[in-house]
């Protein structure tokens, strides 16, 4: 019997020691997905055959002493932007429903060499912007800790199935706090790695110049497991660094004395107010690092808004300029999240793009000043428990600053972390961002405190 | 902005928005106004945007 919870790494051990059949695993995956996931909604495309013919491969490797390492015969999902050969990619949308592309994006390449089993594609809000929307052919992703509520987006599929034990881990996409957002309304650790890192290339893109790839998985350690298998230099996408990976997983080390953190407060005090208990989960995080022999001071940057306006001017052009030609011929084959959000963007001109793009380098400049003192920043990830799905209005993202933008401005690593729970069950999260390419300080830090503390004992009642 | 503001600016870009969502664009063009004037504060004229190349330092014989 395959226990209805396990993490990567979990199951990897069991894995490598005979212990656990992949086809079993995969097997066990399939049914809890047929008995939960016509309420949770997380996937667009089950692939059943696909998953099972690849853990039936893994199985026979590993007998044959092939093992590959820790993801060789895990259960992952894809989120629906993640082009996979010979299977419809749709980015959710009834635009791109019949796009069967034929190849797969190079992130997918890299997790399958590792010997990762795809289970299927994941629910995304369309083309990673419009959500939660019922008016898409497919229905948007249930949050699994009450079914009422919102994911977050847009990796809204990867959020809920990673905490419903359906996948092991799941791959998300972030442009604005796409992967993070998500993991915080679910509870999951979600990083979006610094920009460049994982190749962007067969990924549908949102807006070239603030997209990341990443992984969402129940831990920080599963993230550092998958990140290791996606991040990589490839000459497809022009953005990519061809820098040496180094070993994510070894730099989780629990230990975190002398690392020094600035904590942001005044964007989710004052910028953005967040409710007490986020507030008081994220002060009593910032907390526990100073306990653990970190130095943590407070710090003061621009005001949220003055990241969000930049970013998300940035984001609405660029996609706008991605999906032109179909709003105008197709206009209405789009949900109306989506199109309406597009047609805002309308509104800006070529000069705002270029503004904002200054204001870009000035930020960027901003943050490197703060950190050149610091190894890492923390702050709120978002400023509430994940609300009611039906409560998320059209433009909420331009109504309120957003916490994650400023680090899709940056190109900074940033991770969401579970923090607590909330009276009525629901994760609370904070977030850490590190210096550009020291994603493995993000993830020691991350890692120390998710081991020092209880949340990742609980799960979703389902 | 006016709904007719709106209104002539979708028919510029040749979006054919339906009715009942013209007012919902003109009720939220203020965030799109307002984030506007955040980024396009003054600034001198050789403050540069962050999409200009920056040659690696062998390509310059550095």
């Amino acid at each position: 019997m395959v226990p209805d919870y396990l993490t990567v790494a979990e199951a990897a051990k069991l894995i490598a020691t005979k212990a656990l059949s992949p086809v079993e695993l995969t097997r066990s995956r399939l049914d809890r997905i047929e008995q939960l996931d016509g309420r949770l909604h997380s996937f667009i495309r089950v692939l059943a055959d696909e998953a099972q013919a690849a853990a039936r491969v893994a199985e026979s490797e590993i007998v044959a002493g092939g093992y590959r390492g820790a993801l060789h015969g895990i259960p992952i999902g894809l989120k629906d932007i993640y082009e996979t050969a010979g299977i419809p990619t749709t980015g959710h949308s009834k635009v791109m429903q019949d796009h069967v592309p034929a190849t797969d994006a190079f992130s997918v390449k890299k997790l399958k060499s590792a010997g990762a089993v795809v289970m299927g594609k994941l629910a995304t809000h369309e083309f990673a912007l419009g959500g939660p929307s019922f008016d898409l052919p497919w229905p948007p992703a249930r949050n699994p800790w009450d079914t009422t509520r919102f994911t977050g987006g847009s990796s809204s599929g990867t959020g809920a199935a990673v905490p419903a034990g359906l996948v092991l881990g799941g791959t998300g996409s972030d442009t604005g706090g796409s992967i993070r957002g998500p993991s915080a309304y679910c509870g999951l650790a979600g990083i979006k790695p610094t920009y460049g890192l994982i190749s962007r290339a067969g990924i549908l893109p949102l807006a070239f110049s603030l997209d990341h790839a990443g992984p969402m998985c129940w831990t920080v350690e599963d993230c550092a497991i998958m990140l290791q298998a996606m991040a990589g230099h490839d000459p497809a996408d022009p953005a990519s660094a061809d820098l040496p990976i180094p070993d994510y997983r070894k730099a989780l080390t629990g230990d975190v004395k002398g690392l020094r953190i600035g904590l942001i407060r005044h964007f989710y005090t004052t910028d953005h107010e967040a409710n007490a208990a986020t507030r008081d989960a994220i002060d009593a995080a910032a907390g526990k690092f100073a306990e653990m022999g970190a130095e943590v001071s407070e710090i003061t940057l621009s005001p949220l808004a003055e990241w969000a306006a930049c970013g998300v001017l940035i984001m609405m052009t660029e996609a706008y300029a991605i999906h032109e030609a179909n709003l105008r011929s197709r206009f209405t084959d789009f949900g109306e999240n989506f199109r309406d959000r597009m047609a805002l963007a309308g509104l800006f001109t070529a000069s705002d793009y270029v503004q904002a793009t200054r204001r870009r380098r000035e930020l960027v400049d901003e943050l490197d000043r703060a950190m050149a003192r610091l190894d890492l920043v923390m702050t709120s990830a978002a400023p509430t428990e994940a609300p009611k799905i039906d409560a998320v209005g059209k433009f909420t993202l331009m109504e309120k600053p957003s916490m994650t933008m400023p680090f899709n401005v940056t190109g900074t690593p940033a991770m969401s972390v579970c923090c607590g729970y909330t009276e009525a069950g629901l994760p609370l999260s904070f977030q850490i961002v590190g210096n550009r390419f020291h994603d493995a300080t993000v993830l020691r830090a991350a890692d120390a405190y998710e081991r020092a503390m209880p949340w990742r004992r609980r799960r979703p009642s389902l | 902005m006016t709904r007719q503001e709106i209104d002539a600016l979708m028919a510029r870009l040749g979006l054919n928005v339906p009715e009942k969502e013209r007012d919902d664009l003109a009720a939220a063009s203020k965030y799109a106004e307002d984030m506007a004037r955040r980024v396009g504060k003054p600034r001198p004229a050789g403050a540069e945007p962050l999409n200009t190349p920056a040659f690696p330092s062998t390509a310059v014989g550095g």
